[in-house]
């Protein structure tokens, strides 16, 4: 499969900060790639560069193979692009926020005035097209943002925490609707912070931490590989959490450790229970369950605060 | 950033930005036009009739119709002004415009030029419909007069230069007043829209030399009034050198805003 996207060793600083500090990733077509991170991972420098619209310090960055430093203006004509936050033009009706858009890609006004019919219907809009922005949800708002990054038919859309804020209702409606494009053999690029989204929506990962890539494979893979099928959470003392380490029982494939909560990986978390309950501790609290893509993912970048 | 990297200009994408501005004017030129029109009129009602009742003779010539060329001239500077300082400012930082503009195929030059071309138009406009005005009132005097709203491109180019110039400076809205406050009410005040400046101490006309706003009343006044002679190409050409000059300030500064 041909890659859209190639970076290597794309590093971008603000003053002193590192937001960026050398990523290499490949997005091929039709895929859903993720960035997951905390705040201040570098997820939204990385997908301003993507956008072309934050020139790199240093490494190099190709999409559909054209260098984004001599052919930004190539590049994004076939971008779509979902901001963080609404940019929405607050002067305009809704139907105009999108045929007002197409002219910039210069796509002909009765072709965006059909795409934009088109478009309003497949977000359920159709009925706000005269409405002012401000009349808008913050769930519209968002469906009209992602109408408007499709109406030049965009070969990669870039989506940058397309359901933060968002009720769930809302939540589910721009899923689904980011899955029919994926159905459709769009390219997509999407930042999150929520696992669910993440599982969701994408087929990769690039888990960011601190402005590099700690790990990037499948959801499933990275679950595997990092945790194991289930997870046995117990609180108990220090001393205690000691004991059952040294137990070194081979059902453990990791632990993680956050106050009196001991955190063990395991492919079977019942069997493993058992024999701690052996061992004369008895934890107050346990709890078996499925593992999943947010033990990965505080492994991977840690359960403090790192803003 | 490098400010000398080379410009990355495309004319069809800046008329695009300019054609945004057109597709929100037509929603607010209604309100605007009447409340931004207003204020001249009320100017030249007031002072030209009501100082003119006064004032004898202004270069030999009726007081409301001195001043009403100046107003013209006043006119277009207000128009400039108030789309590349708060509109502009608005567009930046609140409705982030801009920042939806450059995710599509233009770019901060894009931007920079259309913004200035729509200044452009709305001088123009608002030079064409005070020159009506003044026309119904039997103030014109010259055919010459219909090159007043040519002088509304250049002279809306001009302050649209200043103006983008200050708001890519800008950190808070606030800080807009001071220009008005600083800058524009002294120029409208000191540009000999009101008065000659012939009768100024000397320092006054060298600094009145250096007011955009002279060279543009300077202008407007002999078209009007048919009273062109050659005085009028130096003005014209101060304006020109000028643009010239500095219309490549606010491209470079907009972009060190606007590309992070």
């Amino acid at each position: 499969m041909t890659s859209i996207v190639e970076a290597h060793g794309l590093r971008k600083s603000f003053g002193t900060t590192e937001a960026v500090q050398g990523i290499d990733f490949d997005v091929k077509a039709s895929e859903c790639f993720g960035f997951l991170g905390p705040n201040g991972a570098g997820k939204t420098t990385t997908m301003r560069m993507i956008g072309c619209v934050s020139p790199l310090n240093s490494g190099s960055l190709k999409m559909f193979g054209l260098d984004t430093r001599t052919s930004g203006r190539q590049i994004k004509q076939r971008l779509g692009v979902v901001p963080q936050e609404a940019n929405l033009d607050e002067e305009l009706p809704v139907e105009e926020n999108l045929t007002v858009y197409a002219r910039f890609f210069n796509i002909p006004s009765s072709v965006a005035r059909d795409r934009s019919k088109e478009l309003l219907d497949f977000m359920e809009l159709t009925e706000k097209r005269s409405a002012r922005v401000s009349e808008l949800s913050g769930g519209m708002r968002r469906r009209l943002l992602i109408s408007r990054a499709m109406m030049n038919n965009p070969d990669l859309m870039i989506l940058d925490e397309p359901t933060t804020g968002l009720d769930p209702q809302a939540r589910h409606l721009v899923w689904d609707k980011l899955f029919e494009l994926k159905r459709r053999g769009v390219t997509q690029i999407v930042t999150t912070h929520y696992m669910d989204e993440a599982e969701q929506l994408c087929d990769r990962l690039a888990i960011m931490d601190q402005g590099r890539i700690v790990e990037n494979d499948t959801p499933q893979s990275l679950v595997q590989k990092h945790i194991g099928r289930e997870v046995l959470e117990i609180r108990l003392s220090e001393k205690e959490k000691s004991q059952i380490l040294a137990l070194n029982s081979e059902l453990v494939k990791g632990h993680d450790s956050y106050r009196d909560l001991l955190i063990l990986y395991s492919d079977d978390a019942e069997r493993l229970l058992e024999i701690i309950k052996k061992t004369a501790t008895n934890p107050e609290y346990t709890i078996v369950r499925r593992s999943g893509l947010e033990d990965v993912f505080l492994k991977l970048t840690g359960r403090r605060l790192n803003e | 950033m490098n400010p000398l990297k080379p410009f990355s200009f495309s004319p069809r994408q800046a008329f695009r930005v300019w054609q945004r501005e057109v597709s929100v004017y037509r929603y607010v030129y209604k309100s605007t036009i009447v409340s931004n029109l207003m204020d001249p009129l009320i100017y030249l009602m007031a002072l030209g009739f009501g100082l003119g009742a006064y004032v004898n003779r202004m270069q030999g010539l009726p007081y409301i119709q001195f001043i009403a060329p100046g107003l013209i001239s006043s006119s277009i500077m207000t128009a400039a002004t108030f789309e590349t300082t708060i509109n502009t400012f608005v567009r930046i930082h609140f409705d982030r415009v801009y920042e939806a503009m450059m995710a599509t195929p233009v770019t901060v030059e894009d931007i920079v030029v259309g913004e200035m071309m729509w200044a452009m138009t709305r001088s123009t406009i608002y030079a064409t419909v005070m020159l009506t005005v003044v026309t119904a009132l039997g103030l014109t005097r010259s055919w010459y007069a219909i090159f007043v709203p040519f002088m509304g491109v250049l002279g809306g180019w001009m302050f649209a230069t200043l103006g983008l110039t200050y708001t890519s400076l800008l950190k808070s809205i606030d800080q807009v007043n001071f220009y008005f406050t600083l800058f524009i009410t002294p120029l409208f005040l000191f540009s000999g829209v009101f008065y000659p400046i012939d009768n100024l101490p000397q320092i006054v006309k060298a600094i009145a030399f250096l007011s955009p706003l002279y060279h543009l009343v300077e202008i407007i006044r002999p078209l009007v009034l048919g009273r062109v002679d050659f005085g009028v190409l130096i003005h014209l050409a101060w304006i020109c050198v000028f643009i010239l000059i500095f219309t490549a300030v606010p491209v470079n500064l907009l972009r060190k805003r606007l590309v992070k």
